[in-house]
């Protein structure tokens, strides 16, 4: 469960996030949306450690987060599969040994790493690309890519930063399809888009914020 | 004991990990610089040329040390006595001289002796011989024990010079004495140009390896966001320094093979002309391992230096 209690981001007189009150359960699949500046990549980076609050508390399953500095936090981002807008593969190395880093991190051996990468671009449709150069890949192949290498750890949490901003409706549709398969299989997931029309068309929990502050949807 | 045995577990079970990860860094380092040789070979140049010159002049002073070390130098002084000093009052003194402990023998050259010497060596008889007197003194050379140490003989040299009758006192082995000063600043001006090298070296390694870092700088920040520790992400350019140190050591070593192949000749000739036993010393196997130790040292200096300034920067961003 991730809990957002009051949670205040400030730069100077800029007002990131405001008393930020957000709860995701445990199995839950939550949009987080708004326009551009109104606090949804604050909320990820938070969440991830990338910055840290100037108010308020963050806690994940009931730890609070905020204080943990060095390898702590490594290990506390290994909980969690982090999908980007612009994918972030790395491209001096195969499709293969992109989804293969969180497990190497992990320190998986390479028997297990080989099953569990296979496994994972399975999953998004790609295992005839294994050995592959992501850059030869189109957007909507790449964007799978990187939720393949998102999800190869088995992680407690998925999260997502506009996943869908570079694709077509029909692409968004399919990578949202994807999304929905994790969250059926126990993984919580946390999606920031402004995606509108796709993401009403999906039946799950919409969280709106504007000027860093929660205007639609529930707190919890 | 709880924590002993779990400490005990979690080593275990990641003994193997880490060397894996190791294993994996270390390879997928060395195929990266495998992928741009000719760079490759610029920086293990660079790194090369920065120890080889240094070791190089160290041997060349060891080379200097060893020569100096075979040369007997039992220290011996030269007793130029005054005018007024006849061949017996020499002998006197002679004997007397003889009987103190520091002195192994004493040998007295009377001034005709001399003269008849110095003749014979320079050939000036006829101006010699217009001379209305012989203007040598009579002239002790008073040779000290082998095991005499240098302060000895410096105090032997005063009290000799205030004994009755002389007139000076001169150290004949002080040549030898500058010689061995001169090589000890010289090894001092080594180690500081060495000390100064392997400064560059380090400088010029941690610029190349910076660049890599900050080439690479999407790599760092993926695998610090998907729960990398910063030691994961620094491991790949560790190895890169790493590689590049051995390399650049290895090469190293062979130019200082290569520097004494083509010294040996004319100096070996020098040493026969000169009718020594000496030959010149080569690196042996102590110069080319720490010339490896010494490189792979500064490669991994180097690159922590790179990454960790890659680091804070991440950090503070």
């Amino acid at each position: 469960m991730i809990e957002f209690d009051r949670v205040s981001r400030r730069h100077g007189d800029q007002h990131a996030l405001r008393n930020l009150n957000l709860a995701v359960d445990q199995g839950e699949m939550t949009f987080l949306t708004g326009h551009s500046g109104a606090g949804k990549s604050t909320v990820l980076k938070l969440l991830l450690l990338l910055d840290r609050p100037t108010g308020g508390e963050i806690r994940v399953n009931g730890d609070r987060i905020t204080h943990l500095t060095g390898g702590a936090v490594a290990r506390y981002r290994r909980r969690f599969g982090v999908v980007f807008q612009d994918h972030r593969l790395l491209f001096d190395r195969s499709v293969h040994d992109n989804v293969a880093l969180p497990l190497e991190i992990a320190g998986f051996s390479p028997r297990d790493i080989t099953r569990r990468v296979r496994a994972a671009l399975d999953k998004v449709g790609l295992l005839a690309s294994e050995r592959a150069d992501p850059a030869s890949l189109s957007g909507g192949e790449q964007q799978r890519v990187g939720i393949a290498r998102a999800v190869v750890a088995r992680p407690e949490f998925l999260i997502a930063d506009e996943p869908t901003g570079n694709l077509d409706p029909q692409l968004s549709s399919e990578i949202m399809s994807l999304f929905e398969a994790f969250n059926q299989v126990g993984v919580t997931v946390l999606i920031a888009t402004h995606d509108m029309p796709l993401i009403c068309r999906l039946r799950h929990r919409i969280v709106t914020l504007s000027s860093g502050s929660l205007v639609a949807g529930d707190a919890s | 004991m709880k924590i002993s045995l779990l400490r005990e577990r979690l080593l275990w079970r990641w003994w193997p990990v880490w060397l894996l990860q190791h294993q994996s860094a270390a390879a997928s380092s060395w195929k990266k610089l495998q992928g741009r040789p000719l760079s490759t070979f610029m920086t293990w140049l660079l790194v090369a040329l920065s120890l080889a010159l240094p070791a190089s002049l160290l041997l060349t002073v060891n080379n200097l040390n060893s020569v100096t070390s075979h040369f007997e130098r039992p220290p011996q002084f030269s007793l130029l006595l005054t005018e007024q000093m006849d061949l017996d009052d020499a002998t006197h003194l002679q004997q007397a001289i003889t009987n103190w402990p520091e002195v192994a023998r004493v040998k007295l050259i009377p001034r005709d002796e001399a003269l008849s010497q110095f003749i014979a060596l320079t050939g000036l008889n006829p101006l010699l011989e217009s001379l209305p007197r012989n203007p040598l003194p009579h002239t002790l050379l008073v040779s000290l024990h082998n095991t005499a140490p240098e302060k000895d003989s410096t105090l032997l040299a005063k009290r000799l010079e205030s004994s009755n009758g002389v007139d000076q006192v001169v150290l004949d082995t002080l040549w030898m004495i500058r010689l061995e000063e001169g090589l000890r600043a010289a090894s001092r001006w080594v180690l500081a140009v060495g000390a100064m090298m392997l400064l560059t070296t380090v400088l010029a390694l941690g610029n190349i390896l910076r660049l890599t870092v900050v080439a690479r700088g999407d790599e760092i920040l993926v695998v610090r966001l998907i729960g990398g520790s910063s030691a994961f992400a620094r491991r790949p350019f560790l190895y890169t320094g790493l590689w590049y140190g051995l390399g650049g050591g290895a090469l190293g070593a062979v130019m200082l093979w290569l520097f004494c192949g083509w010294l040996a000749g004319p100096v070996n000739a020098l040493f026969i002309l000169y009718e020594s036993q000496q030959r010149l010393q080569w690196p042996g196997i102590h110069y080319p391992l720490g010339l490896l130790a010494v490189a792979v040292v500064l490669g991994w200096i180097a690159s922590w230096m790179a990454c960790q300034r890659h680091f804070r920067q991440l950090d503070k961003q």
